[in-house]
């Protein structure tokens, strides 16, 4: 349902209704009737149908346990799904994950996690040269330059040579998203990016990934920063209680949400 | 100056009764234990420079340090415990080294052990000299670092295979390791000493030293697996899935991301468990090795050295303590080593 009413940019030549099931190659993620429940009977997702175009930004908000998160860790198989499917960067995901499949949408889709997780025991430089070098088996030379001009884009090249524990919280995550744009992603998944930074360290992360947004990467960002959402999303995915409750523009989500939950969310974070 | 020094007496004087004499009880519990170490002290020294007779130590070093070893071949003996000693130095050298150098040691280490086996046994031209004539501390340090060559991989496989999603494999390295952890060392060593060579067909045979070595690798192995499988666990479950979420292949994220930090975590527990193998050897001297404390054994059977065990015990003692601090003293190396770069 929520699906054909994506108001994303490449619409009338999708996949129509009755269609052998694909996504089409305008679309990066495609998920229908997609069913999370985890061991302990919890359904974290329930029938969730979402589409994001390649190109497209989109916010997803909502309570804490509303299965935002789980949402976007289905598309990097983080979490396996239980029922539904799952379509992302034209490779299939279903209840019993391929582990092969799994490894082939890794090495397109980055992930930006809230607590940076970045590796302690390495270096800036190589926390963001270890994928490139080892999955992606480049020359060591050439992934070290790309490296430091990446870590230059996200302003953070003087510290290459220093380890995560030196770095503040911001600084933590801009090397994050270097470390995941270093394998040239085609899709950008961020997981609450800026709720584990002190206020004043909030703005440098988002702007980092504002620049992002306006070179074109498709992205789905979990976030509860409403200015941002404002700003920079295509589109706004409203989720509670595991269902997608509401999908609209910035514009009409946040001046004239049509839901009522979305009205209650919305009067509580505004 | 005189006034300086006076005043710097005078808060010495202070501090000294703030800290011994601060109340009559105070006071007294320092007298007597004054008294108690002074006597002491006083006690041992008068027999180590006057009762004892250390002839029993100083005419027998060489077979200290290298037990029965042909006398022909003995410098090869010397030699490596001399490389031990040179790669000991270096790496506890507090001073800066040249870079290459430093870079070197670990491999140096690693090679520590090949090139005391060629030295020892034969190679490379030298005449083969067959393991019962090695002894001494040379046989002691060979036993410890046979076994932590052996046991620290396969502990680390234990762990890894502890924790594996294969039920087969996790069930078989558990029962491994609560076996062994529930069997006393000195029954494995019996076993591997008497009983293995029982079940092995006629005319296979292997040294002593050899399955000395196995025997304490494999006892060892089930200790340094548990110590590791701490660290494992200690590692956030989040540094899994950033490493999963970066397309690394499952072997990958072990060696490139969990087991460099998993073992900096078990670091002091490891070198705790190389150090206790140190001691562990000696129980070796009741199966028959006469390695540091069997060759002392030996030579205390020597009816000319009737009664000199106090001198020999406490020779022995300043060995083994001497081996332990050494090797106490490279894990905090290494531990600093490791931490400058990691966390604070």
């Amino acid at each position: 349902m929520a699906a054909s009413a994506a108001p994303s940019p490449p619409s009338d030549s999708g996949a129509q209704p009755g269609d052998a099931w694909s996504a089409g190659p305008e679309l990066a993620v495609r998920s229908q009737e997609l069913d999370k429940i985890f061991s302990n009977g919890f359904q974290a997702l329930r029938k969730v149908d979402l589409a994001v175009g390649k190109g497209e930004v989109v916010v997803i908000m909502g309570p804490s346990g509303s299965g935002k998160s789980t949402l976007i860790r289905t598309f990097n198989g983080l979490e396996t799904i239980q029922g539904g499917h799952l379509e992302v960067l034209g490779h299939h995901l279903d209840a019993d994950n391929n582990q092969k499949v799994v490894s082939k949408i890794r090495r397109h889709v980055g992930m930006v996690f809230q607590q940076f997780n970045l590796f302690p025991h390495l270096s800036i430089l190589e926390n963001v040269t270890l994928a490139p070098i080892w999955v992606q088996k480049r020359d060591r030379q050439k992934v070290k330059k790309d490296a430091l001009a990446l870590l230059d884009h996200v302003g953070i090249r003087e510290q290459a040579n220093k380890y995560p524990s030196q770095l503040s919280g911001g600084q933590q995550q801009r090397v994050a998203i270097a470390r995941s744009l270093a394998l040239s992603p085609r899709l950008m998944l961020f997981d609450e990016p800026t709720s584990a930074l002190d206020p004043e360290k909030v703005k440098e992360v988002l702007e980092t990934i504002r620049t992002l947004a306006a070179e074109g990467m498709t992205m789905v960002v979990v976030t509860h920063e409403v200015g941002f959402a404002r700003e920079v999303a295509d589109r706004v995915v409203f989720m509670d209680e595991g269902m997608i409750v509401e999908e609209a523009s910035p514009q009409t989500f946040f001046t004239d949400p049509k839901e009522e939950r979305s009205k209650l969310f919305l009067s509580r974070i505004l | 100056m005189a006034e300086s020094s006076r005043s710097r007496r005078h808060r010495l004087l202070l501090t000294l009764r703030r800290n011994l004499f601060a109340s009559p009880l105070d006071g007294l519990i320092t007298l007597v234990l004054l008294a108690v170490c002074g006597s002491g002290l006083w006690f041992l020294m008068h027999w180590a420079l006057i009762k004892a007779d250390w002839a029993v130590v100083y005419e027998n070093v060489c077979l200290y340090f290298n037990g029965i070893f042909p006398a022909d071949h003995v410098w090869r003996s010397w030699s490596w415990l001399a490389v031990l000693a040179a790669l000991c130095g270096l790496t506890l050298w507090p001073w800066p080294l040249p870079r290459p150098l430093m870079r070197l040691l670990p491999l140096l280490w690693i090679l520590s052990l090949p090139i005391g086996l060629v030295l020892l046994a034969s190679g490379l031209g030298l005449e083969p000299v067959r393991s019962r004539f090695w002894g001494g501390l040379q046989l002691t340090l060979l036993l410890t670092l046979g076994t932590i060559a052996l046991a620290l991989p396969l502990g680390i496989l234990l762990a890894l295979g502890r924790r594996s999603s294969l039920p087969l494999l996790r069930w078989l390295c558990t029962s491994y390791i609560e076996l062994i952890r529930g069997v006393p060392l000195i029954a494995v060593l019996f076993f591997g000493q008497l009983m293995i060579p029982l079940f092995l067909p006629e005319g296979w045979t292997f040294s002593r030293v050899l399955r000395a070595v196995l025997s304490l690798g494999f006892f060892v192995a089930a200790y340094m697996a548990e110590d590791v499988r701490g660290g494992l666990q200690a590692l956030p479950r989040t540094q899994l899935e950033a490493a999963r979420s970066l397309g690394l292949s499952p072997l990958k994220t072990i060696t490139l991301v969990e087991l460099p930090q998993a073992l900096r975590i078990a670091l002091p527990a490891l070198a705790n468990q190389c150090v206790a193998s140190v001691q562990n050897t000696s129980l070796l001297a009741y199966l028959g090795l006469i390695e540091l404390l069997g060759i002392s054994r030996s030579i205390l059977a020597n009816p000319s050295y009737l009664g000199r065990h106090l001198e020999v015990y406490l020779w022995l003692a300043l060995l083994y303590w001497a081996v332990c601090i050494l090797m106490t003293s490279l894990a905090r190396r290494l531990e600093r080593t490791l931490n400058v770069t990691g966390h604070h």
